[in-house]
């Protein structure tokens, strides 16, 4: 279930090989910042969705708004001769660290509650089982 | 332990729009990425440090370096050659012979042989939108030519006519004519030098036989030979208004 997002990443990067390629030109390299803001938001959206936050609207708008305003900042800034390119790609970058660094520390969280649990479940069982001996 | 299984129950349509939203993300990526033929677009829309981090790639001047201070050893050992020669007049004669005969090799007034590629251009027979299209003209053989000077060939014939440093190649009326001769197709074009090399230079994409090749396919032959043998060139070499001057420039 898991792996179902990965395979139709695999699946869009096979599709855009055999019927686009990579494109030329300037086009390019403002996709290439829209890429970073794809990227954050589906991490973003990975974060919401252990944080039991997720929205699909908001992931969905989000996706494509963040994809459309990283494109545009970046052939603005080129039109008005500001960098806008690196602009974009540091506060994506930031925020793609994170957002990794947060879905690691949920995750971690959750697997030490669980080995708690257990213990705890454990060792709730035996004096239990001690004192129906007894 | 699953510690995803709370979220499937709080929000069921996570997977599909996840998925949609990655596929999309991976077709922006592949679009987005860089090629040998996208970087020459690409390298005016990046900035200057990042630019020589692209063109490293293309260019290896270290090489190139190397290759050029390898002929001026070359020229030099050369030089030390013919300066012996004059001292010594015994074996001067042979070794002047020598130099003459490299020049001469050097100017097409001799046989070449050795491997390379041949390259046959022919009329197409399918009818095209455009009659003329379906014929070689003599730009397609001069760019042919070119190309192949430019993929490294050292020394060219097109049916027969040695391609020298004062060749021509052009049209009167329908005929091509190369060397002020008439030839008539399908035109042989045979090269010595890298056959791999030099067919790859004629494989090119958008390169100078693709327009033919998306026109017709059969318009265009090319195979490696092992062995080929170029006619010297056979015209005129008379020079009339060119002197090699006897002082050096200060």
């Amino acid at each position: 279930m898991i792996l179902v997002p990965f395979i139709s990443l695999f699946l869009g990067v096979l599709g855009a090989f055999f019927l686009v390629g990579p494109i030329k030109g300037e086009a390019g390299q403002y996709l290439a910042v829209a890429c970073l803001a794809g990227l954050d938001t589906i991490l973003g959206g990975i974060r919401s969705l252990q944080e039991g936050k997720f929205s699909n609207d908001v992931f969905v708008t989000g996706f494509f708004s963040n994809v459309i305003i990283a494109f545009s900042l970046a052939w603005l800034g080129d039109k008005i001769f500001l960098n806008l390119f690196q602009v974009v790609a540091l506060v994506l970058g930031a925020r793609i660290f994170t957002n990794l660094s947060l879905i690691r520390r949920i995750l971690l969280t959750k697997w030490h509650d669980a080995r708690e649990r257990k213990r705890l479940e454990s060792l709730a069982s035996q004096p239990q089982a001690e004192t129906s001996r007894s | 332990m699953n510690i995803f299984s709370n979220q499937y129950r709080q929000n069921k349509n996570w997977l599909w729009s996840m998925s949609l939203m990655s596929a999309l993300l991976g077709f922006m990526m592949m679009m987005a990425w860089v090629t040998r033929e996208s970087r020459t677009t690409r390298i005016d829309s990046t900035d200057a440090d990042q630019q020589n981090r692209v063109l490293k790639g293309s260019i290896d001047i270290q090489e190139q370096y190397l290759k050029v201070s390898e002929e001026v050893k070359r020229l030099r050992a050369d030089k030390t050659k013919l300066e012996e020669a004059l001292a010594k007049n015994d074996n001067g004669s042979k070794t002047l012979n020598d130099s003459l005969q490299e020049a001469k090799m050097l100017a097409c007034l001799t046989e070449l042989e050795g491997p390379g590629l041949v390259v046959t251009l022919r009329d197409s027979q399918k009818p095209t939108a455009i009659p003329s299209d379906a014929a070689i003209h003599d730009l397609d053989v001069l760019r042919t030519v070119n190309e192949l000077w430019n993929a490294g060939a050292e020394g060219i014939a097109v049916n027969g006519q040695r391609v020298t440093t004062n060749s021509s190649i052009r049209c009167v009326g329908s005929t091509i004519l190369v060397n002020d001769i008439k030839i008539a197709p399908p035109v042989r074009i045979e090269a010595i030098g890298d056959g791999k090399t030099l067919s790859g230079a004629m494989s090119l994409p958008e390169g100078v036989l693709d327009v033919m090749r998306r026109l017709d396919p059969a318009m265009v032959n090319i195979e490696l030979a092992e062995k080929l043998r170029l006619p010297a060139f056979a015209g005129s070499t008379t020079r009339k208004w060119g002197t090699v001057p006897k002082e050096t420039p200060k």
